[in-house]
C-alpha cells in the first residue's frame, strides 16, 4: 500500500506529520508534507488512516499497490 | 422560532433569512460567549442567514458551508472585511488579500512558521512559561487572564519580533486597547499608536538587522531585487501583532477554565506529559471544541450561493465553534472527547488563508499546559471570584479567571 499527497491541496496544517512522523513530514520553505515513507509497512497502516482521515484539506489519499 | 423580523435589511434578503442577532452581545446570565452561537443553532436559526445587526451581515452555520467560505476565496474575499465596517482599515498582510497577491507575503513569512521553525523556538517558549509561572506559583492563586494568558503570547512576540522585554507593559497596553476599545475615537487613535510602534520597530530592524522575524521581513527583497514597500511591511507587523495575541490568549483561558473544573482531564494530560502524541491528540479535541474566533468574509460579486442570493460587498461570518460541532461531521459534538479519533476542526481555518500561526499557537498552549502542569498539577477555580465577564465579537473570551490551587 502507498500513500500519496496532492500538494496543491496541501496547506501546511500537519496533522499528518502529528498523528504518523514515521511516515509524514513537513518541509521548511512552505510547511507542506513531505511524504517520507510513502510504501509504509503494513504495521503502520492503522496510524496512516488516521492521519488521511484527519486532514483537514482531503489532500491524502491511499492507493492500493499500484504506483502512481 | 422566536426571532423577531427587522423589517430594514436589504431587499435582496427575503423575510424568512433574517434573524435578529448581534454576535457582541452576551447577555448577563450566559456564561460562556459561545453559547450565543449553539443557541442559534438550537433554535432552529436558518444554516444561512442575515442579520441586520452590526452593518448587516450573512450568517453561515453549517460546517461545508463555512469550509466553503474559507476555500473559494473567489467568491469569499479576505480583503476588507470588517464587522461592523470600519474604514480605512489596515490591510493586513497577506490575511486581507487574495491570491494571488495572498502568495507574496505567505511565501515570505511562512518559513518562519512551519512545524520546523516552531520546533526551534521550543526552549524559548519553555523557558518563559517557566518563569512565569514560577513567578505566582508559591502564593497558591492568580488571575489567569491578567497573569498569564495575556502577558505570555505578547512576551512571544516580543522575543520572536528581537524587541526587548521592558516593552512589554507598552505592548500590553496597545493591544489591549485594540482588543477591547469599543470607543471609535481611542480605536483610531490605538491604530496609529499601533503603527507607530511597529514604524520605529522596523526601522530599527533594517539599520541593525538581526535574526528575528521582524528584520527578515524589513530585509527581504522582491523577485527584482528589491525591498518590498513600506506600508506592506507595516501591515505584515500589524498581522502579527493582532493574530497572535487575543486569540492564543483567549483560547488559553478556556483550556484552563475547562481543566480547572475537570478533574479527570487534568490527570488525562498529566498522565501524558511524556507522551508527546497522545498530548497533541488531546490539545486537537481542547482546540475543536474551545474554538474563539469567528472569521469575516466579503462577497465579491453577486451570486447564488446554497439558493441564497448574495450582492457584491454583503459581509459573512464563518463562526467556527459552530462548523467544529456541526453533527454531520463530528460524532457527539458537545461532548468533550480527549481521545477523540478523527477531529477535522476548521478552528485554524482551512485553505489559502489557513492561519500560518497555528503551529506556533498549538505550541504556546502545549508547553505552558506542559510547563503548569508540572509546577501547579491540581487547581480550581476561585469559588468567591466574580466571574469576571465574558465578551463576544470576532474573538471570543474572558475578562478574568480566577485560579486557586
Ligand atoms: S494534514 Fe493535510 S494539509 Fe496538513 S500537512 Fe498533512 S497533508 Fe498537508
Amino acid at each position: 500500500m502507498k500513500v500519496v499527497a496532492n500538494s496543491s491541496l496541501c496547506q501546511g496544517h500537519a496533522r499528518c506529520e502529528d498523528l504518523c512522523p514515521e511516515v509524514f513530514a513537513t518541509d521548511a520553505i512552505e510547511g507542506k508534507v513531505v511524504i517520507e515513507k510513502p510504501d509504509f509497512p503494513a504495521e503502520l497502516e492503522e496510524k496512516v488512516r488516521l492521519a488521511v482521515r484527519n486532514c483537514p484539506e482531503g489532500a491524502l489519499r491511499i492507493a492500493k499497490g499500484v504506483a502512481l | 422560532m422566536t426571532f423577531q423580523w427587522q423589517p430594514s435589511s436589504p431587499d435582496h434578503v427575503p423575510a424568512d433569512l433574517i434573524v435578529d442577532f448581534d454576535f457582541f452581545d452576551v447577555p448577563a446570565e450566559v456564561t460562556d460567549p459561545v453559547q450565543i452561537w449553539h443557541d442559534l443553532v438550537r433554535r432552529g436559526a436558518p444554516p444561512i442567514f442575515y442579520t441586520p445587526r452590526n452593518g448587516g451581515h450573512w450568517v453561515f452555520l453549517k460546517y461545508h458551508d463555512i469550509v466553503e467560505g474559507y476555500r473559494n476565496h473567489e467568491v469569499f474575499s479576505t480583503y476588507q472585511t470588517p464587522i461592523p465596517p470600519i474604514e480605512p482599515f489596515p490591510v493586513m498582510q497577506p490575511q486581507g488579500v487574495d491570491p494571488p497577491q495572498h502568495d507574496v507575503f505567505r511565501k515570505l513569512l511562512a518559513p518562519m512558521f512551519t512545524p520546523l521553525a516552531v520546533r526551534r523556538m521550543t526552549e524559548g517558549l519553555q523557558h518563559r512559561a517557566h518563569v512565569l509561572i514560577s513567578s505566582f506559583a508559591g502564593s497558591g492563586k492568580c488571575d489567569f487572564v491578567a497573569d498569564y494568558a495575556s502577558i505570555f503570547p505578547t512576551g512571544t512576540f516580543l522575543e520572536l519580533f528581537g524587541m526587548p522585554e521592558e516593552r512589554l507593559p507598552e505592548f500590553l497596553e496597545l493591544a489591549h486597547t485594540f482588543f477591547r476599545s469599543t470607543d471609535a475615537e481611542v480605536r483610531a487613535a490605538n491604530l496609529r499608536d499601533i503603527y507607530a510602534v511597529l514604524d520605529g520597530m522596523f526601522r530599527a530592524k533594517r539599520d541593525y538587522p538581526g535574526s528575528d522575524i521582524a528584520s527578515t521581513i524589513v530585509t527581504a527583497l522582491d523577485e527584482q531585487g528589491r525591498p518590498y514597500p513600506w506600508q506592506d511591511i507595516l501591515n505584515c507587523g500589524f498581522l502579527l501583532f493582532v493574530a497572535g495575541l487575543d486569540t492564543v490568549t483567549n483560547t488559553m483561558t478556556y483550556v484552563w477554565r475547562y481543566l480547572a473544573t475537570t478533574p479527570a482531564a487534568r490527570a488525562h494530560f498529566r498522565e501524558r506529559l511524556d507522551d508527546p502524541s497522545a498530548f497533541l491528540v488531546a490539545i486537537e479535541e481542547l482546540m475543536r471544541i474551545n474554538a474563539v474566533s469567528n472569521l469575516f468574509r466579503r462577497v465579491t460579486h453577486d451570486c447564488d450561493f446554497r439558493g441564497v442570493h448574495l450582492r457584491r460587498n454583503d459581509r459573512v461570518i464563518l463562526p467556527n465553534t459552530v462548523a467544529n460541532r456541526d453533527p454531520s461531521v463530528f460524532e457527539n459534538p458537545q461532548s468533550i472527547d480527549l481521545d477523540r479519533k478523527v477531529n477535522n476542526h476548521v478552528t485554524f481555518g482551512v485553505g489559502p488563508h489557513r492561519c500560518m500561526g497555528s503551529h506556533l499557537a498549538k505550541r504556546e498552549i502545549v508547553v505552558s499546559l506542559q510547563e503548569w502542569l508540572r509546577v501547579i498539577p491540581e487547581f480550581e477555580l476561585a469559588p468567591e471570584a466574580e466571574a469576571g465577564s465574558s465578551f463576544g465579537g470576532s474573538v471570543m473570551g474572558f475578562t478574568s479567571l480566577k485560579l486557586l490551587w
